[in-house]
Formats: structure tokens, C-alpha cells, sequence
């Protein structure tokens, strides 16, 4: 067992378990987007962030990639950790303003305005798709591509991957594009993770064929 | 090649090749590296070769090859040994004399390398202040190796280092060796390497072990891994074959990326020699140990240089960090223990194991010890790679080694790690260069990229630029670093295009902040730190692109327009009056010019010509446009009534102005065509201020500013004279008696004292009295021996005034700094010269003699140049000792000016130290309601056009407040706005040169006050138009519609 603090509560938890585990274990409520229990951590979208240390020496990083130490500090809601983790959801709003998870996080940390030139994108690449392909469905027929702000996800080359089974496990857990399967207006809705299967869709000759040409977002854009 | 299979063995072999070849003959030493390849060195060495073949030198020169020997600047240059003579910049048809006076043992003298500018030869590469500063224990092997010959490490006892880490059977003493020595990792971090040594060589049970050297160098403009591999790749490998030892390592690997295609070469010949010596591979000479190193490369990602991303990399996943802990030390490569280190930390193992702990912590300061090699680019004279202890002050590298700003604009700031380090401003470069003082001044030391910006750079843009590149090569993993380094490039450029708000500001604060604190590598934790350095330091720059939409390096093309225009502090249009010059329409020429100034024929003659230093010919490296002498040609043929503009309808509203100067007259001028009435009091009994009671008439005929002054005056002004504010009038009884707003523009007129005894003895002048008094009422106040000291334009024009008068018999200037140092116009100082003023310079006066009340003489002590003060400018030291006396009749003192504002601090104004009245930047409100101030009188001296423009802003501000609207109005970028046809004519070969105005020859002008410089031929005038590259029409073309994103600020509710 490993013994830390959380928040000034001293706790002891099993080694090898994260941070975020731990907090969550204990009741302290840490946003999280990218995380997801039957995936690995993977750390993308910093929401998670948690301040460790003290003094100078005190930094943020993510509580879901981030092992228990011995004797570490942490604070989940420090106004270090609450200033940035606004500004996460400012960014987040303003790539992705009609996710519905992002709506709601904003909502409940109370960020009612973003100030940045409006996007209106589909994917904030958070990877959750990729690990569910590769981890959970076995089939790692989407991955990342390019870097900087050329990345995306895709199958390699753009080209129908062999390997996917149009499990929609993809869609599934995608968080920036769920409104968009619902939509506002329900005939518009596309894909089968809402179980919203609408006209559009089933009047393709290839229902299958709509799913994987996932440029930009895997989980619904069809182009 | 033979393999040793013991210690011993080799031993002997490599200390025959030390001994054995101790070559006398002279040996022409060459950078082969990729910068010198760069340069041409190729070529040359083909020469070199052929000529020892055609004349078979072979027993009497040879040729060295090396890797990059750090003076790219130079590039292609030779060094021949014995004498270390270097040539620099050499061209293929000098190398064949350099080869002849090499076998005789000569020196081709005028090829040597002098400093820029400077005519002392040196004769030795030891000479040169670039080599002088430095500390080369790592660079400096490279001069002495060809990298693709192991017998030339061998020799200069390579290899000695591993063969005495073999010699003991326990390796551990190496880590506590390096960890003695102090040696910190040079990839910017700055670890201790030995501690890392310690925990790796701890790491792991006895499986793999991985060690390796990380040569990913991705910084814009470093290049110090690349040299080092390119030019010594052994020392590499022996570093990495030490540190195996050190740790217990199975594996090695160099991580390089393929555009560094040298590098790669040389390491994998260098490789397979040691390999073939017995020294890399199993059981290594012997002692049963086994260690090889391969090569990856990678592709050129930015982020693979932090450590997790380079072994994702390696491991054939994509490049992308990960959270650490596990530190590679424990986890790593393929799940195994992994050491990495960068190539300048391994290449100085050797040394630290040859010459001992001690000996490398003696180099360097206490925790930084040992040398660091910069990449040192940028705004200054020596380009290149410097080696220096650590613990060395920023300003040794950029003045001494660098040889300081390679023009003439001073050096603002550095940046010093590569894209995710920080600026920092001259004011500190005082700043040791070492790991701890680097980061408390906001930046990094990163691998050691060291970019030099002048004046001319923009912080804004190089922080947009650095953004740019982040964007670009942040791995996409961490949604803030992502997210974060576009979302600032955005911001960024909406302040470059003049979108810029407040909010920008705060906002990229804010941002810059969370990126920071919240990603996860050292990348994306380091990315903000170009923004938070340039807006920690000059956030002025930013403030004044946000608030003045002005770019005062003239980088930011959308808020400068056309350079000309954008330098014009009255907002003249040089770019279209030199456009209609080039039509012939002389005319509406001068309606340009006069529409913006209204002293056009003045300002043609002493405007000190802010357009021609920023016009883009000039930047170019051609010579700017003669465009002030265009405007003279225009006004002298002119006649000034084609502009007269009318007076608006009188609006029965009074206002006072002071000082009838340039700032005062064009106040009253502008304001009266706004239908004002206007009073100026004059102190003098003519108008015109400086201009008349200052300038010599040979520069500025008095009849010209008569006309011109004559020419602004209408039913709504009036002037009265010998009326001074203080004695005559007062600010209470002006605004008591109606006048609803009063501009003060009294000038400065008060001449700075030397602070010295004796100084009010006849015969000693301040230049202000001396020139009034010539100037005004013709009086002569000068005689005998005149000693004049200052260096600026007052100074100058006194001097050439006393040497005009009737009983003076020689004139000296004392100026305390060197002539480059002069303040005054370089051409003054060349007419003063010619007419027979002696300058002395580097000497400072100390004491007044005085006999009978009168001056007798001065005595002065001479002067050397100390260190770059915060002006830029050398600071003059006294040499004591060095005191001697000049025997004088006059003495005219002209150290500067200050406003005579003894009168205003009565009347409840704010006055600063230096006289001058303090009034609000944008406003020129004074501390008085309805008080304005302008012109020398808030500035201190400054120039005529300067002035106008001040008296211009002053009458559009005050008439906004008579009128009851907000003093200011939100700044806008001045931009070329209307479209003149470009000239159609044939170009004949060569471009013609700037033309240059017909002045009188000394002997016509040195007694007499006749204009000395001459108006432009109309032939020269239509030549010279010709020469403007227009940079107006890049604005005024008609363009197809760019599709431009919105701004980067904005955003949308959502509540």
C-alpha cells in the first residue's frame, strides 16, 4: 500500500494505481474526458489535471496517467488546478462547441463564454476511439497520423482499413461528436451509437461504407 | 587494420602514432563540414588538390579536411599551420597564392583576416577575438582531425580516455568521476550526468541496457550536435563506449535524424574503425566485454528529442511523450533500462577522464562547471559555434566573441534555447550564461541556440514565428499543447495584422499560463515561454502594436505599409510625391508634401531623413532613395501658393500658443484652418525658433524660413513678440483673458553646464548664447583658439560657425567617445572636417584654467572605451594619467540642451528632472486642464520634424477638445491608399547609384554663410525616382480578395 494525500486527507491506496484512481476511490470528483475505465490512461486531454508538490516545486500533471507515490500531495480542486482546467474547457469550447459532453462540463465549472476565434470541429482527438479499437475490439484499425496541428485519426493512408468489423465501438466513445449523431434535428442523425437510425442512412446501398471513410472524425462525418 | 585483443596491445600501437608522426611541414587545414560545404569549401578543396598533385607537394604541404571549425561566418576560410594564419572568405582564385607563400612559408597578407571595418591584419588565428574569448576543449579537437581518419584522434591521444576506464577492473569510479567533475547534460535540462550514470548503472538486473546518444537537434539555427558528429565522431564514440562502462550498458545507439547526412556518414565510418580496432563489439580489446552501437534515424519530428518520444520513436511507434515517471532509467527502450544522453555531454567525457574531475570543475563556475558550445546567429558580425565556460556573461558572447550588431541598429535581445527558450533584453546582459540563471531570467539554456536581434526585429513576430514552428512540431498528444500553441499563434497574428485588442493580451497571458502548468513534456511545458519572455520584457512592443498599431521594427507589414511613409513622423507620403517626381508632375508633388507638412522647403534641407534610414533599398543593402534631396527638388521649383489652403469661417474661439518654433507655428497653422483664433507669444523678436536662432544659415538660408513661416500665417493668427511666458505672461492670466487652450512650445534653450569650476569666466559660451547671438543679432563672440566640446549637431554647427567668424585662428571639437560614436550628422562632421575643424576625440575636459577672469585654457584627460552601456554605446573611461592642457581663447560648450522650464514649475506644472514638462504621450495634456505641451519642451532637443509633428498633433487634439470630443481616437495603420501607375521604362545593365546633390567646394563656402548644398538636376531627380522599388503598391494594387481567417478573438456566448 502506498501513502499519499489527497486534499490534506491522508489516504492509503494499492501500488500501481493512479492518482485519479485513488481521488475517485475516495469520493473527490476530477473531470476526466479522455479516461475511461476499460481503456489505458492515455493523458490527452489534461482536464484531469492535479497539482502535486509543494512550494516552488508544485506542478500539475494528469491524475490519470500520474502513479501513487509515497508521501505525495495533492490537491484535485487548488485554484491553480480550477483556473486551468477553465481554460482547458474554453479551448475544448471552442473547437468543439456542439458536443454535448463539452456543454456539460462547461456548464458545471461554470465557463459561460470562450473568447477564442469559434471552430466548430468534430474531433478534439482525445483518442478514446483508438484505444477502444485497438484495446477493446481488438482490431486497431484507426490510429493518429501527422502532428502538431496536422494530426487526426484515421486508417492508414485514408484507405478502408481490412481490419475493421463496423463495431461502432469507435462512435460509441466518442465524446465531441454525440450531438451530432443525435443532432437537434433527429432525421439528420447518422450513425448507430445514438440508436437513432434515420432514413438518410438506410437508404445508403452500403450501410458499412459510411463508417469508415473517417475523414476528419471517425466516429460520424461522412463525406 | 589490426584488432587488439588486449589493452597493452593497443596501447603501444596508439602511443607509435602519437610519437611517430609529429609532422613538421605546413599543413592547409579546411572545413569540410555541411556549413562549410555550404559556402563553397568543395571547390577550394578540389583546387588545393589538384595543385599538390600538378606540382607535387606532397612531401611539402598537406591538406586537412576537417568538420566544422566554428567561424561559419568566415566560410569557405584556411587555416595554415604552423602560423594558424587564417584566410577568410576566400574565393577559388586566391587559394593557389595561399598554396605557394604555405611551402615557402610565408603569409599572403592582404587575404589575412582583419575584424570588419578595421584594417589591423591578424596574423594568427590565436589573434582573433572570436577565438580569443573562447574556451575550446570540445570544439576546438575538431581543427585538429580529419573525422574520417581514426589515426588523426589517435593522435592527438583519442581513444586514451577508454583505454584507462579498461584498465581498471571496476567501472564504477567512472560515475563518481563525472559525477566529481560536475558535469550537468547538454541537452538543456541540465541533469547531473553523473547522477544519472549512478541510477542507471543501479537500473535493472543484468538483461539489456541501453545507452544512448541523443543527436536529434531540431532548434531553428543550432547546429552544434551536427558539428560535433560531423567533425569528431570519435570522441562521441569513446563518450558512449565510457559511458557503457560507466552503466553497465549491453546496447548503444546514436539517434539522429536523416537530414543530417554528414553526420551520419562520418559516425558510421567512425564506427566501423573502431569496430575494426577492436575497440567497439564483442569482447573489446579483451577484457570481455561486449558493446556495440548502430545508428537510428529518425525523421526529423521536433518532439523526438525529448527522451520518451525519441524511444517511442526508436521502438517504431509514433513520436509522442509520455508521462514520467517511469523515467527511461528504470523503463526505457523495448521495456528495458535506457540511459540517454545528448552528443555534447558524451563528447566531453573523454576530456573529464583524461585531464580529471578536478581539472574540468576548474572550468566554469561553482554547479555549472565545464564549457558549453552556443550556436550563435543571428543580428551579429560572427556567425557561429562558441565554446565557453558556463558562468560566462551574455555580453562577452555577443560583443567580444560575436564582435556585436552587424549594422548599425543596437541589439535588443537574445533568445537562447531554440523555440521553447525566452528573450532576453540587453539591459541584462550582464547575465551569467549558466543553467540556474537562465531559467530565473524566464529562458532555458536548451542545447545552446543563441539568436542576436536588433532593433529591426519584432518581438511580436519572433514570438509569432516560434508559435508557428510549435504548432507545427508539437506532437498533438496533450489538447492544451495543441490547442494551445495555434490558439497563441492566432492571437499573435491578429496582433502582427493590427487586430490586436487589450483582451489579446490578457487572454494570451492566460492561455500562455495554462499551457504551461498543464502539458505533460518538456516541449509542450516550454512552448509558452517565447510569449511569456518577450511579453515579460517587452511587453511595451506588444502594447504598442495593440494601442498605436505601430510596429516600430517595421517588421509587421500591415501595420508599417510602406517604410517611408511609416518612419515620417508628420505622416508624409514619400512613396507617392517620389512616384509623381518620376511622372513629372512636380506640382502635385508638392501638394503631397505640403499637404502633410507645412514646412516643406525646411524639412528639404534639415530633415534628418527618418524615410531614407527605414526605405527598403536600403534594408536591402543598396543605398536608400535620396528622397529628402527629391523633396528639395520639388520645393525649390515649386512655387508654394499651388497648396494654400483656406482658414475655416473664424469660430470666435481663442487659443494661446508659446514659442513661435516649428512646433508652435504648425500648432497655430493647423488650428487656424480649423477657423480658431490663434495668439503666439514669442520671447525672440522673429519667428522660427531653433530654426532660426540655431541652425547656420549655410545649412538653412534665413529667406527660406522667412517665406515659408510667411507662407502659414493668415487672418486668424497673430503673433506678438518679446512676450515671454513667465515674465510677459502667465498661464492663469492667458486662460483668464478667453484663451480656451494654450500649447506650450518654448523649445529647449537652455545649454546643459559642465559642472566644472571656473565656468563662468569670460570667455566660456554655452552653445545656445553663442549661436543665438551670431545668429539673431549677428554678434561675434568668438576669438583666438576656440575649443568647442560635445559631439553632437549643435556642437558641430558652433564649431563651423566660430570658424566663420573674424578673429578666430583655429577651431578644436573635444569629444569624449570616438567620432563613430558622434551623435551629429556623419556628413556635418565630414563639412566641418573639410573646412578646417580639428576633432579631437577620446577626451574629456576636467578643469577651466582661468587667468584674470578670463579663460586661459582647459585641461582634459584622455579617454579609452569600456563596456557596451545600456545606450548601446561604449562608456569612456578615463586613463589616469593621461591629463594634458590646451591653451584656449574661447570655449563654446555644447554637451546638450534642456527646456528652459524654470518659469512653468510656478505656474503648477509638472516638470521633470531634465527640465522637460511632463505631458501625456497620447494626449499632450499637461497637468493643467486645457494645457498642452509639445515639441523640445516635452522631449528634450530633438529634430525639426519631430517638432512639426508634435505642433501638428497638438491643433488636431486641441481643436477635438475644443469641440468637446474624446482627445484620441483609436489608432489606425497608416497604409499606402491611393494607386499611382508603376514607371515603364528600360533598365540599362547596371542600376544607376543614389544621386547626390552638387554641394560648393570648401573654398567657396568656409567664410561665408551660402547655402552649401544644391538642389537636384532634373535628370538626377527623374533617375533617382526611378530607383524607389514602390513598396506603396503591395497596399494599393488591386488584389484578387484574400481569404482572411477572422479574428482570433471574439468567440461566442454561451449563456
Amino acid at each position: 500500500m502506498i501513502n499519499l494525500t489527497i486534499n490534506g486527507l491522508a489516504v492509503s491506496v494499492e501500488k500501481g494505481s493512479t492518482v485519479l484512481e485513488a481521488a475517485q476511490f475516495l469520493g473527490f470528483p476530477i473531470p476526466t474526458l479522455c479516461h475511461h475505465e476499460g481503456l489505458t490512461p492515455y493523458g490527452a486531454c489534461r482536464l484531469c489535471v492535479v497539482e502535486i508538490g509543494e512550494g516552488p516545486g508544485a506542478r500539475l500533471v494528469s491524475s490519470c496517467t500520474y502513479p501513487v507515490e509515497e508521501g505525495l500531495k495533492v490537491r484535485t480542486a487548488s485554484e491553480r488546478v480550477v483556473r486551468a482546467r477553465k481554460m482547458i474547457i474554453e479551448l475544448l469550447l471552442a473547437s468543439c462547441p456542439q458536443s454535448k459532453v463539452i456543454q456539460d462540463l462547461a456548464s458545471a465549472h461554470g465557463v459561460r463564454t470562450q473568447r477564442f476565434r469559434q471552430e466548430y470541429e468534430d474531433c478534439i482527438l482525445c483518442g478514446l476511439c483508438v484505444r477502444m479499437c485497438s484495446e477493446q475490439m481488438m482490431a486497431g484499425a484507426i490510429g493518429f497520423r501527422g502532428r502538431g496541428t496536422e494530426r487526426s485519426i484515421g486508417t492508414p493512408f485514408d484507405v478502408q482499413s481490412d481490419v475493421c468489423r463496423f463495431c461502432g465501438g469507435c462512435m460509441h466513445i466518442c465524446p465531441a461528436c454525440q450531438l451530432r449523431c443525435t443532432y437537434n434535428q433527429p432525421e439528420k442523425a447518422i450513425c448507430n451509437a445514438c440508436a437513432n437510425l434515420a432514413p438518410p442512412c438506410i437508404e445508403k446501398e452500403q450501410y458499412g461504407d459510411m463508417m469508415c471513410y473517417m475523414n476528419p472524425c471517425v466516429a460520424c462525418e461522412i463525406k | 587494420m589490426k584488432t587488439f585483443q588486449t589493452v597493452s596491445e593497443f596501447n603501444a600501437y596508439r602511443t607509435a602514432i602519437m610519437d611517430s608522426t609529429k609532422d613538421k611541414k605546413p599543413c592547409i587545414v579546411i572545413c569540410g563540414g555541411t556549413g562549410g560545404q555550404a559556402s563553397g569549401s568543395n571547390d577550394l578543396i578540389r583546387i588545393i588538390k589538384r595543385r599538390i598533385l600538378e606540382q607535387n607537394l606532397h612531401d611539402k604541404l598537406s591538406l586537412r579536411v576537417t568538420g566544422c571549425l566554428g567561424f561559419c561566418e568566415m566560410d569557405p576560410f584556411i587555416i595554415v599551420e604552423p602560423g594558424y594564419n587564417l584566410y577568410p572568405k576566400l574565393k577559388m582564385e586566391d587559394v593557389p597564392r595561399i598554396i605557394d607563400a604555405a611551402v615557402k612559408g610565408e603569409v599572403v597578407e592582404e587575404l589575412l583576416y582583419r575584424e570588419p571595418g578595421s584594417t589591423v591584419k591578424r596574423f594568427s588565428q590565436q589573434e582573433i577575438p572570436f577565438f580569443q574569448g573562447q574556451t575550446r576543449i570540445v570544439l576546438g579537437q575538431n581543427q585538429n582531425l580529419d573525422p574520417i581518419r581514426i589515426y588523426d584522434y589517435l593522435r592527438m591521444g583519442g581513444y586514451a580516455a577508454l583505454e584507462q576506464a579498461l584498465g581498471k577492473p571496476d567501472h564504477e569510479w567512472i560515475v563518481h568521476e563525472i559525477l566529481r567533475a560536475g558535469l550537468r547534460g547538454r541537452g538543456g535540462a541540465g541533469f547531473l550526468t553523473g547522477k544519472k550514470w549512478e541510477l542507471a548503472r543501479n537500473a535493472g538486473g543484468s538483461g539489456r541496457k541501453y545507452i544512448i546518444c541523443n543527436a536529434d537537434e531540431g532548434d531553428p539555427g543550432a547546429y552544434m550536435d551536427r558539428s560535433m558528429l560531423e567533425g569528431n565522431p570519435h570522441a562521441i564514440i569513446e563518450g558512449m563506449i565510457i559511458a557503457a562502462l560507466a552503466i553497465k550498458a549491453t546496447h548503444g545507439i546514436i539517434y539522429v535524424r536523416t537530414e543530417y547526412p554528414l553526420a551520419i556518414k562520418h559516425a558510421t565510418i567512425a564506427m566501423r574503425q573502431a569496430r575494426s580496432l577492436g575497440l567497439l563489439g564483442r569482447n573489446i580489446l579483451g577484457q570481455g566485454i561486449d558493446f556495440d552501437i548502430e545508428i537510428f534515424q529518425g525523421a526529423g519530428a521536433f518532439v523526438c528529442g525529448e527522451e520518451t518520444a525519441l524511444i517511442k520513436s526508436i521502438e517504431g511507434k509514433m513520436g509522442e511523450p509520455r508521462q514520467r515517471p517511469p523515467y527511461p532509467i528504470a523503463k526505457g527502450l523495448f521495456g528495458h533500462p535506457t540511459c540517454i544522453n545528448n552528443v555534447e555531454t558524451l563528447a566531453n567525457v573523454p576530456y573529464i577522464v583524461n585531464h580529471g574531475a578536478e581539472a574540468y570543475a576548474g572550468i566554469g563556475v561553482e554547479n555549472n562547471t565545464g564549457t558549453k558550445i552556443f550556436s550563435l546567429v543571428g543580428k551579429i558580425k560572427n556567425t557561429g559555434l562558441v565554446e565557453v565556460p558556463l558562468g560566462t556573461p551574455i555580453s562577452k558572447v555577443v560583443h567580444e566573441i560575436g564582435g556585436g550588431p552587424v549594422g548599425n541598429a543596437k541589439i535588443k535581445a537574445i533568445q537562447t534555447g531554440g523555440p521553447s527558450g525566452g528573450c532576453i533584453p540587453a539591459s541584462m546582459f550582464d547575465l551569467p550564461i549558466d543553467y540556474n540563471s537562465l531559467a530565473k531570467a524566464g529562458s532555458i539554456m536548451g542545447s545552446g541556440g543563441m539568436i542576436v536581434m536588433d532593433m529591426n526585429t519584432c518581438m511580436v513576430d519572433v514570438a509569432k514565428y516560434f508559435m508557428s514552428f510549435l504548432k507545427e512540431e508539437s506532437c498533438g498528444k496533450c489538447f492544451t499543447c495543441r490547442k494551445g500553441t495555434q490558439r497563441m499563434y492566432e492571437l499573435l497574428e491578429d496582433i502582427t495584422l493590427g487586430r490586436g485588442t487589450p483582451e489579446h493580451l490578457t487572454l494570451l497571458e492566460e492561455l500562455a499560463q495554462t499551457v504551461k502548468d498543464t502539458t505533460m513534456c518538456g516541449l509542450g511545458q516550454s512552448s509558452p515561454n517565447p510569449v511569456l519572455s518577450t511579453l515579460r520584457y517587452f511587453r511595451e512592443e506588444y502594447e504598442r502594436h495593440i494601442n498605436d498599431k505601430r510596429c516600430d521594427a517595421f517588421v509587421c507589414k500591415q501595420l508599417t505599409g510602406a517604410p517611408c511613409q511609416a518612419a515620417c513622423p508628420v505622416d508624409t507620403e514619400p512613396w507617392r510625391y517620389v512616384a509623381l517626381v518620376e511622372k513629372g508632375d512636380y506640382e502635385g508633388a508638392y501638394r503631397v508634401i505640403r499637404s502633410a507638412n507645412p514646412f516643406p522647403a525646411v524639412s528639404a534641407r534639415v530633415c534628418d531623413r527618418k524615410c531614407e534610414s527605414r526605405c527598403s533599398l536600403g534594408a536591402g543593402g543598396g543605398e536608400a532613395v535620396a528622397i529628402r534631396a527629391l523633396k528639395r527638388f520639388v520645393t525649390d521649383r515649386v512655387e508654394p501658393s499651388v497648396y494654400r489652403p483656406e482658414p475655416a469661417e473664424d469660430k470666435g474661439r481663442k487659443v494661446a500658443v508659446i514659442g513661435a518654433g516649428p512646433a508652435g507655428i504648425t500648432a497655430a497653422h493647423q488650428l487656424s484652418l480649423l477657423g480658431y483664433r490663434i495668439t503666439v507669444f514669442e520671447a525672440e523678436k522673429i519667428p522660427g525658433g531653433m530654426l532660426t536662432c540655431s541652425l547656420p544659415a549655410y545649412r538653412l538660408p534665413r529667406d527660406i524660413v522667412e517665406k515659408e513661416i510667411e507662407g502659414l500665417m493668415n487672418k486668424n493668427i497673430s503673433i506678438e513678440y518679446g512676450r515671454a511666458l513667465g515674465k510677459d505672461v502667465t498661464i492663469q492670466s492667458l486662460l483668464s483673458q478667453g484663451f480656451e487652450a494654450v500649447f506650450l512650445a518654448m523649445g529647449a534653450h537652455e545649454s546643459l553646464r559642465l559642472g566644472l569650476e571656473n565656468e563662468d569666466v569670460e570667455g566660456i559660451f554655452p552653445s545656445i548664447e553663442f549661436l543665438k547671438d551670431f545668429n539673431m543679432r549677428g554678434k561675434e563672440l568668438a576669438r583666438g583658439h576656440v575649443g568647442v566640446i560635445g559631439g553632437g549637431n549643435s556642437a558641430v554647427d558652433a564649431a563651423r560657425i566660430a570658424l566663420r567668424q573674424k578673429e578666430v585662428t583655429g577651431v578644436t571639437l573635444f569629444y569624449r567617445r570616438t567620432r563613430d560614436e558622434m551623435p551629429a550628422h556623419e556628413e556635418e562632421i565630414e563639412a566641418a572636417l573639410e573646412e578646417g575643424v580639428r576633432i579631437e576625440t577620446l577626451v574629456s575636459p576636467i578643469k577651466v584654467h582661468a587667468g584674470e577672469g578670463r579663460l586661459a585654457g582647459i585641461e582634459c584627460v584622455k579617454n579609452r572605451l569600456g563596456g557596451i552601456d545600456a545606450s548601446g554605446r561604449p562608456t569612456p573611461v578615463p586613463i589616469p594619467g593621461s591629463e594634458f592642457t590646451v591653451n584656449l581663447d574661447t570655449l563654446v560648450v555644447a554637451i546638450g540642451e534642456r527646456p528652459g522650464s524654470g518659469p512653468l514649475a510656478s505656474m503648477g506644472l509638472e516638470v521633470d528632472k531634465g527640465g522637460r514638462v511632463k505631458a501625456d504621450r497620447n494626449t499632450l495634456e499637461t497637468s493643467t486642464k486645457g494645457v498642452f505641451a509639445g515639441g523640445d519642451l516635452v522631449t528634450g532637443p530633438n529634430t525639426v520634424i519631430d517638432a512639426v509633428a508634435s505642433g501638428k498633433k497638438a491643433a488636431h487634439i486641441i481643436g477635438r477638445f475644443l469641440s468637446g470630443q474624446p482627445l484620441v481616437e483609436p489608432a489606425r495603420p497608416k497604409l499606402p491608399g491611393v494607386y499611382i501607375e508603376p514607371a515603364v521604362f528600360e533598365e540599362s545593365g547596371e542600376a544607376p547609384p543614389r544621386a547626390v546633390p552638387a554641394s560648393l567646394p570648401v573654398s567657396e563656402r568656409v567664410m561665408n554663410f551660402r547655402e552649401v548644398e544644391s538642389a537636384l538636376t532634373e535628370e538626377q531627380a527623374r533617375t533617382e525616382s526611378r530607383r524607389c522599388l514602390r513598396c506603396d503598391l503591395e497596399f494599393t494594387m488591386q488584389q484578387p480578395a484574400e481569404k482572411t481567417a477572422g479574428a482570433a478573438i471574439g468567440g461566442v456566448r454561451h449563456d
